[in-house]
């Protein structure tokens, strides 16, 4: 394929959590590739590029995230994206602000940008935080995706939904699936859209993830070993509460 | 049993217990004797504090810095005697030990955590209170800068303190905006790296300037003192403990502002690791982790970063940090995240080695100087092995 195009949407807005390295690590894993790959800055009112490959939306606070929704939603070119094949993956408040309802800073229930079917609460319940382990759906490359939470509000993810994953360890969206079990979903995956409640940044603690995001965009990838990663990635699965 | 009486028996209960403390290898016996002294008189705090001039120091970085040269501007710019925090003890209990211990020095000096700075100033009455910055840190135990900004905002209302803060801040601005007595302090604006939206009114803020502007008005009233714009974080704030030190009563010469501040003290310490002298600075957060960045100039460098609880359960933050600084240097990672450090890292292109602990990585270096980073945990283990100048590092970096 020509060009490969990353955007790391309002990085000022949603970077309060590290999320902005998913970006880097993208980058980096694509270059180790020979793939021809640019990374595009979009700041807060200038307008989304529709025709990019891959988009990106990280985590930050209750006031910027209502922000960083409404411009979405004024500029509507997120929507552009997705509706073209784009993959997008947000991590945290930019999950929530992809799914059909959320809190806003003062807890009122506001309309998301509706691209996944899943909805966001805050409940009496407290906070979650903390390490999160992960057992991946359709990915067969590794038995376990890791990250850190920390997020107030819980996500009910729709009827017939695929999560990201089943929750191992931690909370993940908090609330059951709506098919009946124990199993508590993290995430989703609609399409080529991923959202997740997984900082670390996400794609720094899971290359499989990384690659799953570039495969889905630029086909088949070279095989690419890099030891830093997979040292990192291995050390933190280690992690997993016995 | 009347006011007094209580407050002495706690005082007594207090010291036994911080000797206890010393005796059993247990560190300085701060914190555990203000436990005791609280937890025999909840009101202590508030006694010990009648009829003293307090000053508390508050903000994510340099608090420990500050306190402790505001402390010395105190004792040298005035003929009063000085209480002062130590080592960084700076939530309720390590605050009642320093009231006690010498409950008749006019002036005390308090460094106080941002979570306890609003119960703080209720239970002490301070003359002047100095906000220093306010950037993320923690996000596991702080929460959002925001959150700890609306703390302060809803309970900074009175107009029996003065507040000396570092208006470039939009936080701080935002935080004492309600407050009767405020000293301005400008250093001609800095882009803050949190504060894309208003703290106040949530819309987004005009920074295309070094300094910031917003339709609400935050940031709109002037600073009544501008300073130079050149100095480093640490001689920004001691610019802030200056003017505060002048609002208690200190005369302190112009020489020896400039010296001060063009000097002011950088939290360094020397330890001798595997034969070797390393120049370690202690960093918390981003806004921590740049400053120090900024200051190195060794090639060979050490990195240790834990992720205990103070350090900030989350390493992702390590992302937000523009490693630039490091480019040319010979870097090796320790602590027990030295992996999370090592890949990031890479990823930039800086040539980076993992190692077990600090002692390797002292050794693995066959010249100096040597500099290194440690996080908050990390570098206390290293100063618990030996606090002061070049002390040996004995144990591993655990």
């Amino acid at each position: 394929m020509s060009k490969l195009t990353i955007v790391r949407l309002y990085h000022d807005l949603l970077g309060t959590y590290g999320d902005q390295g998913n970006a880097e690590v993208l980058m980096h894993r694509a270059r180790g590739r020979n793939l021809d790959v640019e990374l595009v800055e979009v700041a807060p009112r200038q307008s989304v590029p529709t025709s990019a490959d891959i988009y990106l939306i990280g985590g930050g606070e209750d006031g910027p995230q209502t922000a960083a929704l409404e411009m979405l939603r004024v500029d509507g070119g997120l929507h552009k994206a997705v509706n073209g094949g784009a993959a997008v993956l947000a991590v945290c408040a930019g999950f929530q602000l992809l799914g059909t309802s959320l809190p806003n800073q003062d807890g009122v229930a506001i309309d998301g940008l509706g691209l996944v079917d899943a909805s966001t609460v805050y409940t009496d319940d407290p906070r979650c935080v903390g390490e999160l382990f992960v057992a991946p759906v359709d990915d067969d490359s590794t038995a376990l995706y890791t990250g850190f939470e920390n997020h107030q509000g819980r996500t009910q993810i729709g009827a017939g939904m695929t999560p990201l994953g089943w929750v191992v360890s931690g909370f993940g969206n908090g609330l059951p699936g709506a098919e009946a079990g124990a199993r508590i979903p993290e995430g989703i995956v609609s399409g080529r859209v991923i959202g997740t409640y997984m900082h670390g940044p996400v794609l720094a603690r899971n290359p499989e993830l990384a690659d799953r995001i570039l495969a889905s965009v630029a086909g088949v990838l070279a095989p690419f070993s890099d030891d830093f990663a997979n040292g990192f990635a291995d050390e933190r699965r280690l992690a997993l509460p016995k | 049993m009347p006011g007094r009486l209580r407050l002495s028996i706690a005082h007594k209960a207090g010291q036994a217990a911080s000797r206890l403390s010393q005796v059993a290898g247990r560190g300085r016996g701060e914190t555990i004797a203000g436990r005791v002294i609280l937890g025999v008189d909840p009101s202590a705090l508030h006694k010990l504090a009648l009829g003293r001039d307090i000053v508390l120091v508050s903000g994510t970085n340099g608090k420990t810095t500050t306190t402790a040269f505001l402390a010395r501007i105190l004792s040298e710019g005035t003929d009063e005697k000085v209480s002062t925090s130590v080592f960084g003890a700076n939530m309720r209990a390590g605050i009642a030990s320093v009231l006690c211990s010498k409950p008749r020095n006019r002036y005390v000096v308090l460094e106080c955590d941002e979570l306890y700075l609003p119960a703080m100033c209720e239970a002490l009455q301070p003359k002047v209170v100095v906000l220093l910055n306010l950037s993320r840190d923690q996000l596991h135990r702080t929460g959002e800068v925001r959150k700890v900004a609306n703390l302060w905002h809803n309970h900074f209302t009175g107009d029996d303190v003065t507040f000396v803060i570092n208006r470039d801040d939009p936080f701080l601005e935002y935080s004492v905006a309600n407050a009767g007595h405020v000293l301005r302090i400008t250093f001609g604006g800095r882009k803050h790296p949190d504060a894309a939206t208003c703290p106040n009114c949530g819309e987004l803020m005009d920074w295309s300037t070094s300094d910031y502007s917003c339709a609400c008005g935050l940031g709109f009233l002037p600073a009544q003192i501008r300073a130079d714009q050149r100095l480093s974080g640490p001689g920004r704030n001691a610019v802030l403990a200056i003017e505060a030190a002048r609002l208690m009563g200190a005369v302190v010469p112009v020489d020896v502002q400039t010296d001060l501040t063009e000097s002011a003290p950088d939290r360094v310490s020397m330890y001798l690791a595997a034969g070797r002298t390393v120049a370690t600075r202690l960093a918390k957060n981003p806004e921590s982790w740049r400053e120090c960045l900024s200051q190195i100039s060794a090639k060979q460098v050490i990195l240790s970063v834990n992720a205990r609880g103070i350090d900030g359960r989350d390493t992702s933050w390590l992302w937000d940090v523009d490693y630039t600084p490091l480019r040319g240097r010979r870097v090796l990672c320790t602590g027990e995240r030295r992996r999370d450090v090592a890949y990031r890292l890479s990823v930039q292109g800086i040539d980076v080695q993992i190692v077990d602990d600090f002692e390797t990585a002292a050794a693995t270096f066959d010249e100096q100087p040597i500099e290194a980073i440690a996080s908050y945990t990390a570098f206390q283990d290293l100063a618990a092995i030996g606090l002061g100048l070049t002390k040996a590092v004995t144990g591993a970096d655990r």
